[in-house]
């Protein structure tokens, strides 16, 4: 057998990593004070005399925070026996009410979602919810207005369009009885940084900010003057910094998802390094006092493949904005923010793009249009939520389709303790052949009389089955419905390079594992893509 | 279970030895061998080492020969040895080493060293259960030691002196500590084994190890001509057929015969001769079960046996299984060098090439222990070198190990530890590669990593200036070994 060592545990705690103040802080709870018995430096910003919960609800002094609670029950899929679902869990947030009464999250609080649940702070009234959009590249889900009577009391949200670096800002959160906690924060940094599922880079607001652990702790959001500055995504106690996914990313999320089909975020499809080393910029013949970045790599059926970008050019100006020597253009509001941040969040997929480069000592113009990554292309998913894993079995042998999120069954050190060979695939993926496909691997051995001999397969990648090349589950499971013979022949990339099944004896097998081992279907076929 | 072993010997301080009388039996043939050895220095290759000292123990063998282990005398600068009884220490050199068996040969400048020396004889396998005596020079004395126990197992092991290896190996209950490694295991009065490894730590208790006497011959054997050859090997995996239909399918009707193929080296033994899927039915004669044994000399053993025993050159005879049909084959025997890289080595200095402070190394196991941080492509390349045939593409992978700072070379920084693909425009897949690619004119030198990223230029103007510049404040001392 060679299941994955870990269970379902380790699944939430990585999520927990990119959501410090998750519910692994939310045990800690208990041994805390209770916030009524220890005035924090937030307090002070609160009116001395606030009322109870009761009474502020019938009181109705003063306009409440645009925020209500969302509860989530989510349970997420195990990767390492595809057919088994991890135990339930519960998280809490805020949301953020919305002018036209939508709720805005995180979306790393409904992922896996199985129930949603709004919940008033200060009659603790609660609704059943819907997820309406999620985006989890850029961490953010959208839930449906609930009727109209359940938000009476609460105005909406504006977006603010003016936080800057150097701004105060308030952090909002919610004592255990509704009453509102604002922490201000300092605005220290505004730059593209990473969100947590993916090598996706966007804005990101840094804060300098004391915050304490409460329960409501996925999505915390950030005001200024009563607008929307952002929602908190991940918070390091130890040097008190909170990254928040900002306004900007939030008003193209909005955009897009009033737009059907959602089309996200847009992408070049490029990378780029800076050109500040003098002997580079000699020998591409960049003038100096110039900018440029230079490109690394252009991904196949990228947009910018399409416009004829190649790797060696010098990006000079996109858009008529000039490029600097890191990459970065001159935003109005910013400053200095890397080009990413432009065409992913400024521009709306379907813009044209026209880009000059400098290639071979000249200017070479070219246009593209920007479009949102195709994931399906992708050789390993780097996360499936809301999907259960696709596997198939075949006379006791587990196969799977390789992704990041299998591979996050290693625990939060998996790039070190999972499967070298798949962690390199998986990071190296944009370095295969584009034809490569799915990587298809056996993932497990359910031992019986018909896989003696193959209990130590471990993670053997599949090259062919019953003669057919193997590029995805769905190609594996055709070629295992076709048998040529009386044998299935599969043959692995790895050694032992040959593994044969007997087709009468496999099905027999099949019977047995389901019955036995309790599986509710032999294939999982209809993942996510 | 490798990590679990360590190699002893060179950890025991020297002593004196003094002056007692000659003992009757082994004693007579005992040699305690002192070691000067100097480390190389992988992380700054040009570097000559760490100077270090160890003990160990030998014995004589015909020919006026000493018989050690070859991690006694690894890397060493000077020997000498000291015969039970005499104060004298001699001058001793090393004759021939294999550090694939952790074998090695010692002469004595000085013929009159042997005066009065009896040559041991070398006996056979003892059986499981029977007693042995281990003599040595172990931790806490210079006066000879003796422990004895029974035979616990006889089984293929890892070697640990070279980290890749595994040959047969014999382990004893005897206490084996530090010291001991090189000397004679006796059993009647013949020697069976000469000491080399065991466990060390809390796992276990009592188990230290021996080359058994094949494993000595055959290397007394290959050094005949003079030179040693190295182990020879299939270079090919092969895997037990255990599975019914794996076997139906492949058309082996005996029911308990045949390894499976499953994948071949390109270079080697079976380049050419061997396929995967081939199915391995006998080897010279010899049924091969299909849990990958034979039975050789009445005991049930490794298939890989008959390869152990043979020679350069040697001939083997296959009987194999190939799309149904009953074939024979012969292979030549040759050593399997893909495995090289995997292994440590010794006696050897590091190679490198160092241009504009840039470090350019090969990517081998001495390496790979000397660096703190190794990312996934090099762990990847290095761990997966054989099973994934990366030595077809790359005969050696090269790297960017190091960047000693100037203003040359500033901002290469980030592209510390990348596999160099290319240098002004010619694939890099040896070391020699990069030092001719450096010889190419023109104005800049380009340095292409594998991956994503941009070119690395280095301008030649500059470049002879920077050399002598960071040869004077990093202490270089040369600037290739290759």
């Amino acid at each position: 057998m060679n299941t994955a060592p870990f269970l379902s545990v380790a699944v939430f705690a990585t999520l927990l990593v990119s959501a410090p103040l998750g519910q692994g802080m939310e045990s800690l709870r208990p041994y805390l004070p209770s916030a009524e018995a220890m005035p924090s430096p937030t307090d002070l910003s609160v009116p001395a005399a606030e009322p109870s919960p009761a009474m502020a609800a019938e009181a109705k002094t003063g306009p409440l925070p645009p925020v209500v609670r969302v509860n989530v029950a989510s349970q997420s899929f195990n990767f390492s026996q595809p057919w088994r679902k991890n135990p339930p869990v519960l998280r809490q947030g805020l949301g953020v009410v919305l002018t036209d009464g939508r709720i805005l999250v995180t979306a790393e609080l409904v992922n896996n979602h199985t129930y949603v649940e709004l919940e008033k702070p200060e009659t603790a009234l609660k609704a059943a919810a819907q997820v309406e959009a999620v985006d989890y590249d850029a961490n953010l889900a959208l839930l449906a207005a609930p009727a109209a009577e359940f938000l009476q009391s609460i105005n909406g949200a504006r977006l603010d369009e003016t936080a800057a670096v150097g701004d105060r800002v308030e952090i909002l959160q919610l004592e255990s009885n509704g009453t509102p906690v604002r922490t201000p924060a300092t605005i220290t940094t505004i730059e593209v940084g990473a969100y947590p599922v993916d090598e996706n880079a966007f804005l990101v607001f840094k804060l300098s900010a004391p915050l304490q652990s409460r329960e409501n702790s996925f999505t915390i959001p950030v005001f200024k003057n009563d607008c929307l500055v952002g929602l908190v995504m991940r918070y390091d106690p130890r040097s008190q910094t909170a990254d928040v996914v900002p306004s900007p990313v939030i008003q193209h999320f909005l955009d897009a998802a009033g737009r059907e089909p959602y089309a996200g975020f847009p992408r070049a499809g490029l990378t780029f390094s800076d050109t500040r080393d003098p002997q580079l910029r000699r020998f591409a013949k960049l003038p100096n006092g110039t900018g440029g970045a230079y490109i690394t790599k252009v991904l196949p059926g990228s947009p910018a493949e399409a416009a004829g970008v190649a790797v060696g050019d010098v990006l000079l100006r996109v858009d008529g904005k000039t490029i600097d020597q890191d990459g970065n253009y001159e935003d109005p509001r910013f400053g200095k923010i890397s080009l990413a941040h432009y065409v992913s969040t400024v521009m709306q997929a379907g813009q044209k793009l026209p880009v000059t480069v400098w290639r071979d000592g000249a200017e070479v113009q070219l246009e593209g249009t920007v479009a949102p990554r195709d994931r399906s292309s992708m050789i390993s998913q780097p996360y499936i939520f809301d999907a259960p894993p696709k596997f198939v079995i075949v006379g006791g042998l587990v196969f799977s389709e390789l992704s990041r999120q299998y591979l996050r069954e290693w625990g939060p050190n998996w790039p070190r303790e999972a499967p070298l060979h798949l962690v390199y695939l998986d990071r190296y993926q944009s370095e295969l052949p584009d034809n490569r496909g799915k990587i298809v691997f056996v993932s497990d051995v359910l031992p019986g009389p018909n896989t003696v001999g193959y209990e130590n397969l471990s993670h053997e990648v599949v090259e062919e089955v019953n003669g057919r090349a193997i590029k995805s589950l769905a190609d594996l499971a055709a070629a295992v419905d076709s048998p040529t013979g009386p044998f299935h022949r599969i043959k692995l990339a790895e050694d032992p390079g040959l593994v044969v099944l007997d087709v009468e004896g496999s099905k027999a097998e099949e019977e047995r594992i389901q019955r036995d081992y309790r599986l509710p279907s032999l294939r999982q076929l209809d993942g996510a893509e | 279970m490798p990590t679990a072993l360590r190699s002893f010997a060179l950890l025991v301080v020297a002593f004196l030895t003094t002056a007692a009388q000659a003992a009757p039996g082994p004693a007579a043939s005992m040699v305690r061998i002192s070691t000067t050895a100097q480390q190389p220095d992988y992380s700054v290759p040009w570097n000559p080492g760490n100077v270090g000292s160890g003990v160990g123990a030998g014995f004589l063998i015909d020919g006026k020969r000493i018989l050690t282990n070859a991690h006694v005398v690894s890397n060493a600068t000077f020997i000498t040895v000291v015969k039970e009884g005499d104060p004298t220490p001699w001058e001793a050199r090393v004759l021939h080493v294999a550090h694939d068996c952790d074998l090695a040969i010692l002469g004595v400048y000085d013929e009159r060293f042997f005066e009065g020396t009896k040559p041991l004889q070398l006996g056979g396998i003892p059986a499981l259960e029977s007693t042995v005596s281990a003599y040595g020079y172990p931790i806490g004395g210079n006066r000879l030691s003796v422990t004895t126990g029974v035979v616990s197992r006889i089984d293929f092991q890892p070697y640990s002196h070279s980290e890749v290896d595994s040959h047969l190996a014999i382990q004893i209950d005897a206490a084996i500590n530090p010291g001991n490694s090189g000397g004679p295991v006796m059993q009647d009065g013949k020697v069976v084994g000469v000491a080399f490894q065991g466990f060390s730590g809390a796992v276990a208790q009592n188990v230290g190890y021996m080359i058994p006497t094949p494993v000595v011959r055959r290397f007394l054997k290959d050094v005949e001509d003079g030179t040693y050859d190295h182990y020879m090997d299939l270079a090919a995996t092969y895997f037990p057929m255990l599975n019914p239909a794996q076997r139906a399918a492949l058309g082996v009707e005996e029911p308990d015969a045949g390894v499976l193929i499953g994948s071949v080296f390109s270079i080697g033994s079976s380049a050419g001769k061997l396929q995967p899927g081939d199915v391995i039915l006998s080897v010279d004669g010899l049924k091969v079960y299909s849990d990958g044994k034979i039975d050789l000399d009445g005991e049930r053993t490794e298939m890989a046996e008959v390869f152990e025993r043979k020679f350069k050159g040697d001939q083997v005879k296959l009987e194999i299984m190939r799309d149904g049909a009953r074939q024979s084959l012969t292979l030549e025997l040759d050593r399997p060098w893909p495995f090289e890289m995997q292994a440590r080595s010794y006696d050897k200095r590091p190679r490198f090439v160092l241009v504009g402070g840039l470090l350019f190394q090969p990517l081998n196991r001495d390496f790979l222990n000397s660096q703190k941080d190794v990312d996934t492509r090099l762990r990847y390349f290095f761990d997966y070198y054989v099973t994934d045939h990366l030595y077809r593409e790359y005969p050696e992978v090269v790297v960017l190990s190091e960047i000693l700072k100037d203003p040359v070379n500033t901002y290469v920084a980030p592209f510390k530890g990348g596999i160099v693909e290319k240098i002004n425009g010619q694939q890099i897949r040896s070391l020699q590669d990069v030092a001719a690619a450096f010889e190419q004119p023109g104005e800049f030198h380009v340095i292409e990593l594998l991956g994503e990223g941009r070119p690395i230029v280095l301008e030649r103007s500059v470049l002879a200036e920077a050399s002598e510049r960071i040869r004077q404040r990093y202490g270089v001392t040369t600037e290739q070994n290759l």
